[in-house]
């Protein structure tokens, strides 16, 4: 016994060592599988306080960016609004609501709730990438929401603590979003293939269909995460390899990742009850 | 080598304030400073290879592992950072053994580039930031697909690395305080 503790104290600064490795690898691993409430990462209590005081500072030297960045985006919404009351004069079924018709859809019932939030930490160059919000469970944000700006998809909460959440981007090695070409409905995969923060891969899409270059790419709707129709990008690139039987898509990513400031996370009212029906189906969850 | 750690206030302080100083300026600085999306400056590794000499070998492996991990909080890169710093921690010794000069080390040698010299210094630090890069940079892809991008990425990061660190050396590391 005693050579044992003289071998274990011999040794001690190797044994240590191969302990804190075989530690550090299993965090490794298990962080890259991993949902939940926040400890050890951005989104705990004082390291999102640190984050905020100092994105506090930086935003505001971009406060003009940010300030007509939001502009436009109000400029739109007026635009819809006003489009959507044009609709509604020419419209008559509002008469007849009473009467005949009845909802039939009720998926139109519950519409997605937008939570804004203002980005306090941000990365774009590293191979998985990853943002942190200033809102958090007090706001009634869980893992697994998707995450979209004024232009586009961002990503998906990964983890949350009481006022702070950390989020995937779309910039992540591991970060799949189910996708269509917006003109057929074609169904396919978004996934960032590292480098390029501006450009990301679709794939999946069969050789019978004729993408084109400068075709709109929307989320699909049929993953809980993002509602229907949220812009992911265009495609700027179309290959056809001869031993694949998929093209290969480059597509022009619609939101500048190296300007994000506010996001929306998007809360589905819904998707706990068809997450369960689903599941209990035996349908095994879909990519993103 | 001789197990020594002197646990006097002055070590206590001057490592503690360098210890918050180096991740400080990781996080807070360094993190928006990348060259060309390949060349990232892993500043904080300073702190572990500006340690006195003859520091106890499981000191520095905890310090290691402290370090790394308060960057990995930060960065959300749960132990890729503080698995590379426990490595580098545990090599530091063989590799100041390597670089022994012809009448070894004198008991209050520290790593300082106008002590120990400039052949010395690059050789020492840029051995050790080179091992720690590649461990990070392979731990982040997870394959060896790309394998020559990461490689790119490995060597400006260390030389990145490397000039950042000298100019600190240069700057904050006195030639008075060396001849005291």
């Amino acid at each position: 016994m005693r050579n044992l503790f003289a071998f274990i104290y011999r040794f001690r600064a190797f044994l240590l060592f191969v302990l804190l490795e075989i530690l550090c690898v299993y965090m490794v691993v298990r962080y890259n599988t991993y949902q939940g409430a926040a400890f050890f990462n951005s989104a705990s209590t004082y390291v999102g306080r640190v984050l905020e005081v100092q994105s506090s500072v930086t935003d505001y030297f971009r406060l003009a960016t940010i300030n007509s960045m939001l502009a436009r985006d109000n400029a739109a919404m007026r635009e819809e609004l006003l489009r959507q009351k044009l609709a509604e004069q020419v419209d008559s079924t509002a008469e007849l609501s009473g009467m005949l018709y009845a909802a039939s859809d009720s998926a139109m019932a519950y519409p997605y709730i937008l939570h804004a939030s203002r980005v306090i930490n941000n990365s774009i160059r590293r191979t998985n990438n990853y943002l942190t919000l200033s809102i958090g469970s007090a706001d009634g944000i869980k893992p697994g929401m998707g995450v979209i700006a004024a232009n586009g998809v961002v990503g998906r909460i990964k983890t949350v603590s009481e006022h702070y959440a950390t989020v995937t981007s779309l910039l992540h090695s591991q970060m799949l979003i189910s996708a269509k070409i917006k003109k057929d409905n074609t169904m396919g995969t978004i996934k960032w293939t590292g480098g390029d923060y501006r450009k990301a891969m679709l794939d999946y899409i069969p050789l019978h269909i004729k993408p084109v270059v400068g075709d709109t790419i929307v989320t699909s709707g049929f993953a809980t995460v993002f509602p229907e129709g949220i812009v992911v990008g265009t495609i700027s690139a179309v290959e056809q390899e001869p031993d694949r039987s998929f093209y290969t898509i480059e597509v022009e990513l619609s939101v500048d990742f190296a300007q994000l400031s506010y996001v929306y996370v998007v809360e589905s009212p819904l998707r706990e009850e068809r997450e369960n029906l689903e599941n209990n189906a035996g349908i095994l969850p879909h990519d993103q | 080598m001789q197990a020594y750690f002197p646990m006097t206030s002055k070590f206590g302080l001057t490592h503690i304030v360098q210890y918050i100083l180096f991740v400080a300026l990781q996080v807070l600085l360094m993190d928006s400073l990348v060259l060309y999306s390949t060349a990232f400056c892993f500043i904080y590794v300073a702190f572990l290879l500006f340690l006195p000499i003859y520091t106890n070998r499981t000191w520095i492996l905890l310090l290691g592992f402290a370090v790394g991990f308060s960057v990995d909080i930060f960065y959300d890169t749960m132990g890729i950072h503080a698995g590379a710093s426990v490595l580098l921690a545990y090599l530091r010794a063989p590799v100041l053994n390597l670089l022994t000069p012809r009448d070894g080390y004198d008991t209050n040698d520290t790593v300082n580039i106008h002590l120990m010299g400039w052949r010395w210094f690059l050789a020492y630090a840029f051995i050790l930031i080179l091992i720690h890069h590649t461990f990070v940079f392979f731990m982040e892809v997870f394959t060896l697909r790309e394998a020559w991008f990461t490689l790119v990425k490995i060597i400006t990061s260390t030389l990145y690395t490397t000039v950042g660190m000298l100019i600190i050396q240069l700057l904050f590391f006195s030639v008075k305080r060396a001849n005291r």
